[in-house]
């Protein structure tokens, strides 16, 4: 009977033959480690691109489309696409009173009063755009609107103040209607009421953001000015709460639903369509991944096999000299492992060294899209996401799939009759 | 013999036949006549009115009252007088319109695509507000039959625009035999589709011409969408000031 430590230099030795054998053949070895490096490469830095995405995606809809709680009537919910101001948020509750109630709620760092409407131009070059009243003061403690540069997002000029007749504008719209700080922007809009409301603000700042739809279709005017001219009274179009940690919005939801009651549509940005659609992709990533690893692993696969048949007449002798099938099969195993290893780990130090250069730059995603995801909540300068977690996981899974291919393979030489495999 | 007797029952029945359309034909008012007839209604010095303008829009109601003067076809004033567009004033003047806005606190013009957008928020455009020629000018009229309507026969008359730019390239009027009131009509675009519909709910006679005191108006495009026009003390050749069809009065 065979004692642990036999069994422990058992294993120990076949590891060491196995390592010896993938030097056999070195432009092989080099080969198949290539192969397995590519695919690790890829999938980390993929990986690392696809979260940064996700991560851009995330704090856009959190910016600017949601909060990390937003609260509207469900009036507003149901015809949401065209931003009626006729159903104000808590049936038109005084809504700093609102704000300042919620803001009491554990977990609340700030609630900003939002009102976005439709606006048609007197220009004839752009007929339409999106007035976006916003208290700006309170927005920018709160949120940063230039993801590249992590600032205000104000190219030119400044923000309206409280109560006046001005705007910023969007750096596209600008240049497209010829428009510059200083000159006036005529425009008419449908209040709460259901009337025309005709507005002339002046320009007094230009602004670039990250999400390129509001740097083409936005103004921003005073939260104050444009409900008034809405006639929303004391109320506002919508709330978007802020959480100390986006892990508290769901919490915070539900405290908010008791707090404006029934007619009200509370939702958390995870329930925005972009955001739950990625998560639910992540899965098809997965695949996607895995697939590509599976593809790199037919080289091992191939090399596994072509060893078994060259090694035939080595394989007879290790059964004639006594070793058993478990260890024939574990010495090709080990020896795909090792290959899996070697790929992997150059595979990891060429991804996460790309992955950790790719976090410092910012991308320019217009770059390659031409501004054609405009509708797209996502941030037009993506970060990679550099993370020790992603090496490490695409190590993990690049071996792990690997080695897993080569087990069958490997199961060959098992079946080998040591007499036979002299003969040849 | 036979033959003779043939041609003798053919010129007996083109005779009668011919008889029969031309009885038809005197009894059908012309097309033009009709036409004219409603332009003619229109025509007046000066018209002053209180108007009420019910917006059903989704399920909500919303209630405009104003003010609006008037003089030929060419000049007109409108001021809002409930509270949530108290201070809104419209003035048409040389075929132009202009708006006066207290949140902006200056006179606009309302020119180019603005023209097509909704008037606060009824179902009528600016566009249809600020015509200033008469529909004989703008239309060509083909009579196309009659309608039994609820309150009697209605003759049916087709439009065609005469020039391109027409807004709705396409009518189609329903107008009252007996009291010449154009108590329906309907209006097209250029691929036939219906863009708008127009119903008369109340007529009154008022200084020898029909008033529609009572309307609707109804534009296909919007979902759920229906505006009634109310006009109440109507005045008509009273003396307006030349003021009142001012830029002046505008901003006052």
């Amino acid at each position: 009977m065979k004692t642990n430590e036999q069994k422990n230099g058992g294993l120990s030795a076949l590891m060491t033959i196995a390592y010896r054998n993938i030097w056999r053949n070195g432009r092989r070895t080099a080969l198949c480690v290539t192969a397995i490096a590519i695919a690790v490469f890829f999938n980390i830095f993929m990986q690392a691109w696809m979260e940064g995405m996700i991560d851009g995606i995330e704090e856009v809809v959190r910016t600017y489309e949601t909060g990390h709680v937003n609260i509207v009537a469900a009036g507003f919910e149901r015809d949401k696409e065209y931003f009626p101001v006729q159903y104000p948020v808590a049936d038109g509750r005084n809504a700093q009173e609102l704000i300042d109630n919620i803001e009491k709620l554990p977990h609340v760092r700030a609630a900003l009063p939002r009102i976005t409407s439709y606006a048609t131009l007197f220009d004839s070059t752009v007929k339409h755009a999106l007035l976006w009243g916003i208290d700006v003061e309170k927005e920018l403690k709160v949120n940063i609107f230039n993801l590249t540069d992590r600032d205000d997002g104000l190219k030119d000029g400044r923000y309206p103040k409280k109560g006046e007749a001005e705007c910023a504008i969007g750096s596209i719209l600008a240049r497209k209607m010829g428009l510059k700080i200083g000159d006036k922007l005529p425009l008419k809009t449908v209040s709460a009421q259901f009337s025309d409301k005709y507005f002339n603000p002046t320009i007094v700042g230009v602004f670039e953001f990250d999400y390129r739809k509001y740097d083409e279709d936005v103004i921003i005017v005073p939260f104050d000015k444009l409900q008034k001219i809405l006639v929303l009274g004391q109320g506002t179009q919508q709330l978007f709460v802020y959480a100390d940690n986006a892990s508290w919005s769901a919490a915070i939801k539900t405290d908010i639903g008791a707090l404006v009651g029934k007619g009200n549509f509370v939702r958390e940005w995870r329930d925005n369509y972009w955001v739950a659609m990625l998560q639910q992709s992540t899965f098809l990533y997965f695949i996607i991944f895995g697939v590509f690893q599976v593809v790199a692993s037919f080289l091992i696969i191939n090399t596994v096999l072509m060893v078994i048949h060259e090694r035939i007449k080595e394989i007879g002798m290790m059964g004639a000299l006594g070793m058993t099938r478990r260890e024939i099969v574990s010495v090709f195993f080990f020896e795909a492992v090792y290959l899996s290893i070697f790929g992997a780990l150059i595979g990891c130090a060429v991804g996460g060294a790309a992955s950790y250069i790719g976090s410092l730059f910012p991308l320019d995603l217009e770059f390659f899209t031409g501004g054609g995801m405009k509708d797209m909540p996502i941030s037009s300068t993506i970060f990679i996401k550099f993370s020790p977690g992603i090496v490490a996981g695409g190590f993990v899974f690049g071996v792990a799939v690997s080695a897993a291919c080569t087990l069958i393979p490997s199961l060959k030489s098992a079946f080998i009759e040591p007499v036979e495999a002299l003969r040849r | 013999m036979k033959k003779q007797m043939f041609h003798s029952i053919a010129i007996t029945l083109t005779v009668f036949i011919l008889g029969a359309a031309a009885a038809i034909a005197q009894d059908q008012p012309n097309a033009m006549a009709l036409l004219a007839k409603i332009d003619a209604n229109e025509v007046y010095k000066t018209i002053s009115y209180k108007g009420q303008m019910i917006v059903d829009y989704q399920g909500k109601r919303y209630l405009k009252e104003f003010v609006a003067f008037g003089r030929g076809r060419t000049d007109s004033f409108v001021e809002f007088l409930n509270p949530e567009d108290k201070g809104t004033k419209y003035l048409k003047k040389e075929g132009r319109l202009y708006v006066y806005s207290p949140d902006s606190e200056e006179v606009m013009l309302i020119s180019g695509h603005l023209l097509k957008e909704s008037m606060m928020g009824s179902d009528m455009s600016y566009e249809d507000a600020i015509d200033n020629e008469t529909l004989s000018a703008r239309y060509t009229p083909a009579l196309s039959g009659s309608e039994e309507l609820k309150n009697g026969k209605a003759w049916i008359l087709d439009l065609t625009a005469k020039k391109k730019t027409e807004s709705y390239p396409k009518q189609k009027l329903w107008i009252d035999s007996s009291t010449g009131d154009l108590v329906r009509y309907e209006l097209y675009a250029l691929s036939g589709a219906k863009l708008k519909e127009y119903a008369l709910h109340k007529a009154q006679t008022i200084g020898g011409r029909r008033f529609p005191v009572e309307s609707e108006m109804r534009d296909l495009l919007r979902k759920g969408s229906r505006t009634t026009f109310l006009m109440n003390e109507v005045v008509l050749d009273g003396a307006i000031s030349d003021s009142k069809f001012s830029m002046r009065n505008l901003e006052r």
